[in-house]
């Protein structure tokens, strides 16, 4: 097994434990940690396939979702924790044991699922490509059983990884533009959760979503 | 240069003008410029549709028009009839439209409707013209939308339209998705989306596989056809629109479902098995008689006329039911006369009902009032108006002289036929059908006379009719044209006999029906002759002969009173209404039409012999509707109701819903 191959794999397993971390851990802080390593590896999964193919896009490209996941998002995470100094906890819906193991299903199911997809090219990228998928579910699973507002916003960010990781590792490679106008939406989504957070902060003195329940109408 | 392709850029070009003026004259010319482009659109398409009748075919493709799919057009003799057919209405309606839209207000003179108008039956000319199945779907759809929209337009005159156009909304969309799911699933099945390379496949494809695109575009043309029990949304969308709406729905649009059928049935899957056309017989058969006798007992001019529609597509079921039926019993001869005496029947109903849905406009607009029992002696006050609405009404009731007749008698012709080697089903179903056809016939003279007798005749029975004005000229020539199509079709039809003739040879449905002949009507497979010229050579001649051997002969005339029983003067109390004059065939059908009455008697004080005050009240509830429409609607109310209690407003619950569908979807995916 090449050199290189072996560190992409390297690169997916950090991926995919940075995402099950998420679920083990409570402290936000940490979370936001773990999410920053996760950008981190992904953005190493982006330059070892741009080393594989050298081309100045995909660089261009790779050197993008770094600075964005794992600089600008993690900042801008910690901004929200510093304005909402009572959320500390996640405050879990499901324990968390319980929720390792539904990580573990997940991943079970992934890796099933996404077998036509890595049967598409039998290269080591493909073969890595249902931790992308992986990633999606567990962080859909944190958005949907996490109580306080943040766990949301890293909720959509696992998300967002997660589908990043399976473009990139089963085309080899996202062309700028597409990498570009994801990145922006994602910029902007943020940010509006972060408004949202400090709004219900004041509103309610607490960042449960569950008080948005009174807003619907009957 | 052929002309279909003129034509057809010409409508196209036409429709788009008359829209854009619309939205920028001034509200004094709008209608005018509006009627002149719409009247433009129709003869457009009409002289490509006679180009394509008389032999000219046009096949083109557009690959770039539209993502994805492209737009592909051809244009043969039955696509070509139904293009006729349209473009004509759309001519009578576009003169009519001048004066009935008026100058601006809200309403039928407002821009957006205005603009609406050609671009309408500028999608109603796309339908036949169109040549594989996304094209057809976008035209199909194109005019439910414009539709809709033209129902809606009069929204502030009365509570009634906002529920007629959300019936239209809910049963034409959910036609389009039957038709949607049919011509996908058979394209997918055939390969290729273009109705030349299903046309090749069809036959090939597996029993069910046919049998259900068939069940399934059927039900969603049947339900733009108005066909029972597909029909509540047509008695309230007609009543409800405006007149010159109501005339291109009801003549024009009702009839691309028909024309859906022809095409899915005996063009595209090329016929098929006893069955398709048992079913498709039923329905025409309930349609007639259901239709008729709603239409016999109805006091509401226009609801009369939208329930008389349904009796009519009956009957064209009927007869491409007959079609189907004597194909696939090997007689395809016959079968050629019933598909000619369907589409036939299809031009003279398009060309009777646009006149009556014009004149019912003008009774409306003369009178502010559409009730029967409310109206009367309107020959008077308004005699244009009455004697093109007698020219309508004789060839709605299918008498000698109307147009009716002539394809009534065609289908009759059809299904009299003794085919000895047709089999059994033939010997048995074939005489049901004559007796609905006969039934449907009789009950349709008695609604046609209650219309004319009731509405236009005697004296009038409120101050609305009294005050009734005559109708701008524009409106008379509108229907002075339909009026003409109509004694065209009624004393020539022989003239349509080579186009009929190209249009089932095209469709491979059999021989070609008519043997030719300048003024009569020789049915190649039936060995039988009609001169409706001759019939009404005569029957005008014995008239005027009888009019001048009395004039002649017979003792002077005397101007006396009418009889009045020696009571004084005749009121208007004493005549017939509308709901007497239907009493008895309502007390006749009473079974099948279940009146809710009331009557209340008011005795005088202490007295219970002397009556002050007798009410009656009469209320003709739609059975069907009721039965199978109320449940199905009220089923829908409680799911929608249940399915609240999945929304509590949890943002959490909401992403877990959306965790659980992701995680469905990769399961089955899995495990596939």
């Amino acid at each position: 097994m090449p050199v290189n191959d072996q560190l992409l794999s390297l690169a997916c397993g950090l991926f995919l434990l940075c995402a099950v971390g998420v679920l083990w851990r409570r402290e936000l802080t940490a979370l936001i940690g773990l999410l920053t390593l996760q950008g981190a590896a992904l953005a190493g999964i982006a330059v070892l396939l741009a080393l594989d193919d050298p081309h100045p896009e995909a660089l261009a490209v790779a050197v993008a979702v770094g600075v964005l996941k794992a600089g600008v998002l993690p900042w801008l995470l910690r901004r929200i924790l510093a304005r909402v100094p009572a959320a500390r906890e996640t405050a879990p819906l499901v324990n968390v044991a319980a929720s390792l193991l539904a990580a573990a299903a997940m991943t079970l199911l992934a890796y099933a699922a996404a077998r036509p997809l890595v049967d598409l090219a039998p290269a080591a990228t493909a073969r890595a490509a249902p931790v992308g998928l992986a990633v999606v579910l567990i962080g859909f699973f944190l958005a949907a059983t996490r109580r306080r507002a943040v766990s949301q916003i890293v909720g959509l960010l696992l998300v967002d990884n997660g589908i990043a990781a399976v473009a990139f590792l089963a085309t080899g490679g996202v062309p700028l533009v597409v990498e570009l106008g994801v990145s922006a939406d994602l910029l902007l989504a943020v940010l509006v959760l972060q408004v949202l957070t400090t709004r219900l902060q004041a509103a309610f003195g607490d960042t449960d979503l569950d008080d948005l329940r009174e807003l619907r109408d009957r | 240069m052929n002309p279909v392709p003129t034509g057809l850029a010409a409508a196209g070009v036409l429709a788009a003008t008359g829209a854009a003026v619309a939205l920028v004259l001034p509200a004094r010319w709008r209608s005018a410029a509006v009627g002149v482009a719409t009247a433009g659109v129709g003869a457009a398409g009409a002289a490509a549709g006679v180009a394509a009748v008389s032999g000219h075919g046009w096949r083109a493709e557009y690959p770039d028009v539209l993502p994805l799919a492209g737009v592909s057009l051809a244009v043969d003799p039955l696509a070509g009839w139904f293009l006729l057919l349209t473009g004509a209405v759309a001519v009578v309606v576009g003169v009519y439209a001048i004066g009935y839209a008026g100058r601006g207000g809200h309403g039928p003179g407002a821009r957006g409707p205005l603009a609406l108008l050609p671009v309408f039956v500028a999608a109603m000319l796309l339908v036949p013209a169109a040549a594989d199945v996304p094209t057809f779907l976008l035209a199909w759809e194109l005019t439910a939308v414009t539709s809709l929209l033209l129902v809606l337009v009069e929204h502030r005159h009365g509570p009634a339209v906002l529920p007629a156009g959300l019936w239209y909304a809910v049963m034409t969309q959910a036609g389009f998705v039957t038709i949607l799911i049919g011509l996908v699933w058979l394209a997918a099945a055939a390969g290729d989306p273009s109705f030349a390379a299903i046309q090749d496949a069809a036959g090939g494809l597996s029993g069910p596989v046919r049998g259900g695109v068939f069940v399934l575009c059927v039900a969603g043309f049947a339900a733009k056809a108005g066909a029972v029990p597909l029909h509540p949304w047509l008695p309230r969308a007609h009543a409800e629109a405006p007149a010159h709406v109501s005339a291109l729905m009801s003549a024009a649009m009702v009839k691309l479902g028909v024309y859906g059928i022809v095409r899915l049935g005996f063009d595209l899957l090329g016929g098929g098995p006893r069955w398709w056309w048992l079913a498709l017989g039923a329905v025409g058969m309930l349609s007639a008689l259901y239709g008729i006798l709603q239409a016999a007992v109805a006091t509401d001019l226009k609801k009369l006329l939208a329930f008389s529609t349904s009796e009519n597509v009956g009957l064209i079921l009927l007869g491409l039911a007959a079609a189907g039926l004597l194909a696939s019993a090997g007689q395809p001869a016959v079968a050629a006369v019933a598909l000619a005496a369907a589409l036939l029947h299809a031009a003279n109903h398009a060309g009777f009902k646009a006149l009556l849905f014009c004149g019912a406009g003008s009774v409306l607009r003369g009178t502010g009032v559409r009730d029967l029992d409310r109206l009367g002696g309107l020959s008077r006050r308004m005699p244009a108006t009455t004697a093109l609405v007698c020219v309508g009404a004789l060839g709605a009731a299918a008498l000698p002289l109307g147009n009716g007749f002539v394809s009534e008698w065609l289908l009759l012709q059809a299904l009299l036929h003794q085919a000895t080697d047709a089999g059994t089903l033939w010997t048995v179903v074939a005489p049901v059908a004559v007796a609905v056809v006969a039934l449907t016939a009789g009950v349709g003279v008695a609604t046609f006379v209650k219309v004319v007798g009731t509405g236009f005749l005697a004296r009038p029975r409120g101050e609305e009719a009294a005050a009734a004005r005559e109708s701008p000229p524009s409106m008379v020539a509108g229907m002075v044209l339909a009026a003409a199509a109509c004694c065209a079709l009624a004393v020539l039809p022989a003239l349509a006999g080579p186009a009929l003739d190209r249009v089932t040879a095209g469709l491979r449905a059999g021989p070609r029906p008519f043997e030719g002949g300048a003024v009569d009507l020789r049915l190649a497979g039936v060995g039988s002759t009609i001169a409706p010229l001759w019939i009404a050579a005569g029957v005008v001649g014995l008239a005027v002969a009888t009019a001048v051997m009395a004039r002649l002969a017979g003792r002077p005339r005397r101007r006396a009173a009418a009889w009045d029983c020696g009571d004084g003067p005749l009121t208007a109390r004493m005549e017939y209404t509308a709901t007497s004059f239907a009493e008895p065939l309502q007390r006749v059908f009473d079974d099948v039409l279940a009146p809710e009455q009331d009557v209340d008697v008011t005795p005088a004080a202490e007295s219970a012999y002397l009556v002050r005050s007798v009410q009656y009240r009469r209320r003709l509830p739609d059975r069907i509707e009721a039965r199978l429409y109320r449940p199905l609607i009220a089923a829908v109310e409680v799911a929608g109701r249940a399915a609240r209690g999945l929304a509590t407003g949890s943002v959490h619950r909401y992403l877990a819903y959306m965790l659980a569908a992701l995680i469905l979807v990769l399961f089955a995916a899995a495990v596939r």
